[in-house]
């Protein structure tokens, strides 16, 4: 195996295939010493992670939080809504700030879409994005691949199925970058409104507005958050409408594969994107993500935290 | 003052030639070979290229409002040391240029200073806000030709029309920035492949052609002059070329990025806000389109559209930075080395889209050639010799330039207006 010489995890388009195998392995590891009775390595000792969230995500920033003490890092949290960064000081001016107290790694959730790849001109630490606007979600993704390895054992070859608001979501993004680098195809699904322009041409895309067509060739099924307030932007006229189309509900449950796994990043808006009569099917495997997720936090911190560049 | 210019190439629009040029602060007094040595200072010019001063129809120099950016003196010498000598400047400030004492205020200001001369763009309709006509009679008093609303579009059909209606009583030239605001949105770069794989918010070309077309549309039902500012894409290049050719009274312009940066640039950049312009960059197809449009003709004059922007709000999010970036003092050296270099134009070329035919569009008779009794406005530059663009070198107080590092042709050694050197050397 390769070693790790990537200073920052910016993004599944900056991650060659053995990097992301590297993720994955160092994860596996970690989710091994999660299961003991003592569940804290020396890993990062007297290392100092700052999670930068200029954006509120209290499940992301406390997967990072309990991943880096996991480690034994020291974890500073600075949460800095929008409001505060209109009042005059950008996202710069904070991270110049914190960086003042030295930090080894900086996780950093923002609002902008692709405004971390210049960020190390203002800090040495090594940056971990933890979604970065409509950009990216790097660590969601790995930990979607790492879910998916340890069911189906391969990466490889699988039809991968996006359901939902991909325009909007990073998530999608970085799972279609994920999974092409493994020679999988994605599938997007989802009303036209939804989906970015040329989005066929991004390279291991396909694009369907017809759930009912494509549901049952899917290995594993991503649904992705509805965010209500769409519906004010004109990009679907009614949640009912949307739910009739493009809903996993009972129905098409029993459509899909036998061995299909069905994903979601969280939070569920339940009877939105999964009917809740099948709550019981789909949430315990949602729930494993969020443990793999821990896993897959730590490696990625590990992975950083102690490359020799 | 006198002042003689000694074995230069002069570069008409339609002749190159060489020769002396004697001028005083009023008027060009002879251009000849071996005119005497009579004048107060003598500029040897052999192996140099001379120019009438060059005309920028679209530059932003925040003042009043945001003097900290650029103010009137900075942006004269951002303008001499580009060669400008006569620059034209948008109402998108604070308080807008929507009066006549304010528009008057900026003339005496370019008086007093004596550097270039600043002519203000009154704006077309109150505040800008596109509701209401300003008092056009009393801002062409105040001294402005061209009325602009720029960096807003006039979305109001029927108010644009009544502006293109009434401009025509005071000669005055209608500006139009060409943006479908609702289709345009919150986006901060073409919409494409890049914004798509980046999740950044987007602008479709078309938000610029859909309201090329309308303005033009409305320019011909009404048999109007209108002007399209900074044109950027390969369909506004086409809706303006089968408007020329159908002789409807549309000119245009665009600005140097369009001929030289694209949308792969914003990506390889990583997103520096410095790229981000309005209307934004586009793709080759559009820069191809651009330059054969300056090669034939459809587009008549580059201007800068200079828009200096402080440190701290182009540190921002490339997604939520204010648009565009400072131009006056690259604008020439690009022309050189992305049109006259590949042949897009020829040296006649740079006088013609710099200079005459921005003259032409104002009915500046004695302006944008050298010439007995033409208008004493020079440009002398060394075309083969190169510099590097640095924040350092630039005279705007704004540093803002996606040109930073590059290596440009061509070199401004002097700029004379009105009989007086406004800038000298190469101190880059
Ligand atoms: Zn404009």
């Amino acid at each position: 195996m390769k070693e790790w010489t990537k200073q920052h995890i910016l993004g599944i388009k900056d991650l060659s295939r053995d990097e992301i195998e590297l993720v994955l392995s160092q994860a596996q590891a970690f989710k091994e010493i999660s299961q003991r009775e003592v569940k804290k390595v020396p890993a990062l000792r007297g290392k100092t992670v700052l999670n930068l969230f200029f954006e509120n995500s209290t499940r992301t920033r406390t997967s990072f939080e309990l991943a880096a003490k996991r480690l034994s890092a020291d974890v500073i949290n600075f949460s800095s809504s929008t409001s505060s960064l209109s009042k005059g000081e950008s996202a710069v001016d904070t991270v110049k700030t914190l960086n003042a107290y030295h930090p080894d790694i900086m996780v950093v959730r923002s609002v902008s879409s692709a405004c971390l790849y210049d960020f190390d001109k203002y800090t040495q630490a090594s940056i971990v994005n933890a979604g970065d606007g409509q950009n990216e979600h790097p660590t969601q993704a790995l930990l979607d691949m790492f879910t998916v390895k340890e069911i189906k054992g391969t990466l490889e070859g699988l039809n991968v199925l996006i359901v939902g608001d991909i325009r909007h979501s990073r998530v999608a993004r970085s799972n279609i970058f994920a999974f092409h680098k493994f020679s999988s195809q994605t599938t997007v699904c989802a009303p036209p409104t939804f989906i970015p322009y040329e989005f066929d041409k991004l390279g291991g895309v396909e694009v369907s507005y017809d759930l009912d067509e494509v549901i049952g060739k899917a290995d594993v099924i991503i649904m992705l958050r509805i965010q209500q307030e769409r519906q004010n932007s004109s990009f679907f006229p009614t949640i009912r409408e949307y739910v009739d189309k493009f809903a996993l509900t009972g129905a098409r449950l029993a459509k899909i594969k036998k061995d299909c796994i069905v994903l979601h990043p969280g939070p569920v808006n339940w009877d939105v994107e999964i009917s809740s009569a099948i709550k019981d099917k789909v949430h315990p495997l949602i729930l494993k993500q969020v443990e793999n997720g821990l896993a897959i936090r730590m490696a990625c911190l590990y992975l950083v935290g102690t490359n020799k560049r | 003052m006198k002042i003689l210019i000694k074995n230069g190439t002069i570069v008409n629009a339609d002749k190159i030639f060489e020769g002396d040029i004697l001028l005083s602060n009023s008027k060009i007094i002879s251009v000849g070979k071996n005119i005497p040595e009579s004048a107060d200072k003598v500029i040897d010019a052999k192996g140099k290229h001379v120019f009438p001063g060059f005309i920028d129809l679209h530059v932003h120099l925040r003042t009043p409002g945001r003097e900290d950016e650029e103010d009137f003196l900075s942006g004269s010498k951002a303008a001499a040391a580009g060669g400008f000598t006569k620059i034209f400047c948008m109402p998108n400030t604070n308080p807008a240029i929507d009066a006549e004492s304010i528009a008057q205020w900026i003339i005496d200001e370019s008086l007093r200073l004596g550097v270039v001369d600043i002519y203000p763009i009154g704006a077309i309709t109150k505040g800008r806000e596109g509701k209401e006509l300003t008092e056009f009679s009393a801002l062409k008093r105040a001294g402005c030709l061209m009325l602009s609303d720029d960096g807003a579009s006039v979305s109001d059909s029927l108010l644009l029309r009544r502006a293109l209606e009434y401009s025509q009583m005071e000669n005055l030239l209608i500006v139009s920035h060409c943006e479908d605001i609702r289709l345009s949105g919150k986006g901060a770069m073409r919409e494409g492949v890049i914004s798509s794989k980046y999740g950044i918010r987007a602008v479709p070309d078309i938000a610029e052609s859909l309201i090329v077309a309308r303005d033009i549309e409305l320019a011909k039902y009404l048999n109007k002059r209108i002007h399209i500012a900074h044109v950027s894409t390969a369909k506004s290049v086409e809706i303006i070329e089968r408007a020329k050719k159908q002789g409807v009274k549309v000119t245009a312009e665009t600005a140097p990025h369009y001929f030289t940066l694209t949308v792969a640039d914003v990506e390889k950049s990583k997103f520096n806000s410095n790229f981000k312009v309005n209307p934004p960059l586009g793709d080759d197809k559009d820069v191809a389109a651009i330059k054969q449009a300056l090669g034939k003709g459809v587009i008549d004059c580059i201007a800068t559209d200079h828009a200096p922007h402080s440190q701290a709000e182009k540190e921002l999010p490339f997604d939520v930075a204010p648009f565009g970036f400072i131009g006056l003092e690259t604008a020439f050296s690009l022309t050189c080395t992305y049109l006259v270099k590949n042949k897009v134009i020829d040296l006649g070329g740079v006088t013609e889209k710099l200079s005459a035919n921005p003259a032409k569009i104002l009915g500046f008779k004695q302006c944008g050639k050298i010439e007995k009794d033409a208008d004493p406005s020079i440009v002398i530059a060394d075309l083969n010799k190169k510099w590097r663009v640095s924040a350092a070198g630039f005279h705007s107080k704004s540093k803002n330039s996606p040109f930073l590092g590059e290596e440009l042709l061509g070199v401004i050694e002097y700029t004379i207006h009105k009989g007086k050197v406004v800038y000298s050397g190469s101190n880059r």
